[in-house]
């Protein structure tokens, strides 16, 4: 027997045990007494629709509510909390529709769009079926003056200009807690012109929701796995939806929603495959609101003592 | 030499990533207006250039209103001055007489305000480059139109009165006269959009016809306002009552 295999077999054993000590104590093996806990901040909008300014006051319901100046300094507020004496840790996502819906679009085709949300320092987006309304050749050109990745997993752009611009998804490192974001995109056909997607080749969400948890949980060791989905928040009829991907789906703890321009007042809570709760946000449309979601984490695997996952509420 | 092993499995250890779970998870939902966030300033001014650019060509006052002009289901004063106007230009553009005119309930984004209804306010409402499209057809393919539609209190037609039961079409006529039969034609004028299959009506792929008027739905709306403006007189909105449910 060579040294080097021996070593390998010695370093297996003292490993294995390691494994298995941390499963249960992990704190005390990584390390040395205290735990700590970490905080992040999700911010989302969705189906901002080019709403740059606020709805004008025009007695209508939602006059006066909006605008991206506004949300810039409710961002800036909330980036500059502190928490346990360090400035608090933020990703902020947006859904989908960013465009469409204000002339600022039809004039400025999504330039203004893009260059606010990067003053805004957003950190990825998703494509909805709006996107497309420029055209192709459109997405090539505002997104490129995007500082943020569009994270799209089911939308194959091979054929399409498009082709590399776009990321499946993206993996955040805030204060060592790994965050993997990923993008779904709505069935383009029978909504968005043919002349618009061209050869965009739609992959099903499910198979790619469940391809993308286990990606992102057990390749890239992610701790927190984040769809942001544009498939809508639930249909009365088989339609796929949040509800439906929540539910038929593994390694997914969050989906922001979109595209249904749904008011929810409070994430709701639907059981994925495992019988895990997955939380489904949506938070309206044109920039009224802003969501936020406070994640708190502590090291280590969440075992109990029969060595089931713990289940978060 | 075990001494040596330690180490080696500490340095593996510390390169694995040791993971998190999550202990605790909140949300809210913060309303964005002027008593929850002032302006900012950096945002504001990085806009001020484009607001200007748009402000030039998008408050021309086109016409007024007495009131504001909502859609609504199944029938809205917008849904009927809007495919009114849709099917009049699009008359005059044709040069031919088109037997009613269809708008996809979707496709109209906004209400009108009361008072001053500016270019700005039909981008507003109509903000899509759709083409309008002229559709020769059978009775059958129109009939099978007006129930996609109805289905869900979605009709919004012009040139046409129908009546619905459990958002199947029961009864339609024409303001032209005519009485929809199977076997005879009809033309339809409508956005591409739904032309080509959009909002699930793939069935309309293959009328007798498909004429592309090149008017944008936009230019339409924007001609036909301008056109109510200049008779000095306001815009009463009011439902004509031309879907009626059973």
């Amino acid at each position: 027997m060579d040294a080097l295999a021996s070593n390998r077999r010695q370093f297996l054993k003292v490993f294995g045990t390691a494994a298995v000590i941390g499963s249960v104590a992990p704190d005390v093996l990584a390390y040395s007494g205290k735990s700590r806990a970490t905080s992040l901040t999700i911010l989302h909008t969705n189906d901002v629709h080019s709403r740059l300014d606020p709805f004008p006051m025009d007695g209508s319901r939602n006059a006066g509510k909006g605008g991206v100046a506004r949300r810039a300094t409710l961002i800036q507020k909330i980036r500059q909390e502190q928490v346990n004496g360090q400035p608090r840790h933020v990703l902020l996502f947006d859904a989908g529709d960013i465009f469409q819906g204000t002339p600022y679009f039809n004039i400025y085709k999504g330039e203004p769009e893009i260059l606010a949300m990067n003053q805004l320092g957003y950190d990825a987006g998703t494509i909805g079926n709006h996107d497309f309304d420029g055209g192709i050749d459109n997405m090539v050109t505002q997104f490129g003056k995007a500082r943020f990745p569009l994270l799209i997993a089911n939308y194959d752009f091979k054929n399409t200009v498009l082709d590399g611009r776009t990321m499946p998804f993206k993996i955040f490192e805030k204060d060592g807690v790994r965050v993997g974001v990923f993008g779904l995109g709505i069935k383009p056909e029978g909504l968005i012109p043919r002349d618009a997607y061209k050869e965009t080749k739609y992959l099903d969400p499910i198979e790619i929701g469940n391809d993308m948890g286990a990606k992102l949980r057990s390749d890239k060791k992610c701790d927190y796995v984040i769809c942001l989905s544009h498939l809508g928040y639930k249909y009365n009829d088989a339609t796929v939806s949040d509800n439906v991907l929540a539910a038929k789906t593994k390694q997914i703890d969050l989906i922001i929603g979109g595209h249904t321009h749904t008011f929810l007042d409070a994430p709701v809570a639907v059981n994925n495959l495992d019988g895990q709760p997955v939380w489904i946000n949506q938070v309206g449309f044109a920039g009224i609101n802003l969501g936020r979601i406070d994640l708190t984490f502590d090291r280590g695997k969440a075992v109990s003592s029969a060595g089931q996952s713990v289940e978060v509420k | 030499m075990k001494k040596h092993f330690l180490l080696f499995a500490l340095a593996a250890l510390s390169a694995c990533h040791p993971g998190y779970h999550l202990t605790n998870r909140t949300a809210s939902r913060i309303g964005v207006d002027s008593l929850s966030a002032a302006t900012d300033s950096s945002v504001a001014n990085f806009l001020t250039p484009y607001r200007q650019g748009l402000n030039k060509t998008m408050n021309e006052v086109l016409a007024r209103s007495t009131a504001r002009i909502e859609k609504g289901q199944p029938e809205g004063p917008l849904n009927d001055l809007l495919t009114d106007a849709l099917l009049k230009q699009a008359t005059e553009r044709y040069g031919k007489p088109i037997d009613c005119s269809h708008l996809n309930y979707g496709g109209i984004r906004n209400n009108l305000p009361e008072g001053n209804i500016t270019t700005g306010s039909i981008f507003e409402v109509m903000p899509f480059d759709n083409q309008l499209i002229v559709l020769t057809m059978t009775g059958d393919m129109l009939r099978q139109m007006l129930n996609h539609f109805a289905k869900g209190d979605k009709l919004v037609i012009g040139g046409l009165r129908a009546k619905l039961h459990n958002g199947q079409l029961q009864s339609a006529t024409f303001t032209n006269g005519r009485t929809l039969q199977p076997n005879e034609t009809y033309t339809v004028v409508m956005s591409d959009y739904v032309a080509n299959g959009g909002d699930e009506a793939g069935f309309l792929k293959n009328p007798i016809k498909s004429e592309n008027i090149n008017y944008l739905m936009r230019d339409a709306l924007i001609d036909y306002f301008r056109q109510l403006g200049k008779t000095g007189q306001p815009i009463n909105p009011v439902s004509d009552g031309r879907i009626s449910i059973e």
